[in-house]
């Protein structure tokens, strides 16, 4: 695994939830509270993608939801990740090909990390979001390059 | 020569005013530095998130000054279709009702004599 170099600000998520059935969005509640407790990193929850480094997306996407995801997206400011939690929002999980799904999650949106589970274990989303925080390493790098 | 102008209730400087504002000035530019250059214009970026779903008209959000008596005029649809109908904006049409009401008030008050 990669090394974090740059602490220049705390990692802000903002929580998507398509359809999701709520296993997905309850082991994310479980890696912010006290057992995992990741807001120790600066890592936390935020009201608006505008304020967000990474969006997270649970559940299947319907097809209502689509292009308000779309939207979602587009509204979080450079460098930004996504990181899909669970199997439903990977493949279509127990929902593939269902007639009301637009999904999976990367035919709507570009997806950096995948963390596949029904529910994902806290350790695994975690470890998808030390990925996605080193993405946004590199893409800061490459926008301060851009702008020099 | 004194740029200072003293009142009852203080002092007044417009080079000291100036200093002020341009130290103001600075103030908000640095705050303004720190903020995220990276943003698109004219995307999506600028545009206030409001669950996912589009950002209606400035029309379509405006508050007018007749929905004050939105829930008056709601109540009371049925009379102020009549209302609206009779005012025409002809003088003559007024000019009759003022006539034909009259002749009603006159024959109650003279007509049974």
């Amino acid at each position: 695994m990669g090394k974090l170099t740059n602490f220049k600000r705390s990692l802000w998520v903002f929580h998507a939830s398509g359809g999701s059935c709520n296993a997905c969005d309850i082991e994310i509640v479980a890696v912010l509270t006290p057992r995992y407790d990741a807001e120790r990193f600066g890592i936390k929850l935020v009201g608006s993608p505008r304020h967000a480094d990474v969006l997270l997306v649970t559940g299947a996407i319907p097809r209502d939801f689509a292009d308000k995801l779309r939207r979602i997206y587009e509204q979080m400011p450079d460098p930004k990740a996504v990181v899909v939690i669970g199997n439903c929002g990977t493949t279509g999980g127990v929902f593939y090909d269902s007639y009301n799904i637009a999904g999976p999650i990367d035919e709507i949106i570009p997806v950096d990390v995948y963390v596949p589970g029904c529910p994902p274990r806290p350790e695994a989303i975690i470890d998808g979001i030390v990925k996605a925080w080193l993405k946004i390493e590199r893409l800061e790098k490459e926008l301060e390059g851009k702008e020099k | 020569m004194s740029f200072t102008l003293t009142t009852p209730s203080g002092f007044w400087n417009p080079l000291l005013w100036l200093l002020f504002l341009a130290l103001f000035g600075i103030i908000a530019y640095l705050i303004y530095s720190r903020g995220n250059p990276s943003y698109k214009k004219d995307t999506e970026q600028i545009k206030p998130y409001l669950s996912g779903n589009p950002e209606p008209t400035k029309e379509k959000v405006q508050v007018k000054a007749g929905d004050i008596y939105w829930g008056f005029i709601e109540a009371l649809k049925g009379y102020y279709k009549v209302l609206q109908a009779i005012h025409t904006g002809d003088m003559r049409d007024y000019i009759l009702w003022y006539l034909g009401i009259g002749a009603i008030i006159t024959f109650i008050l003279i007509g049974g004599v």
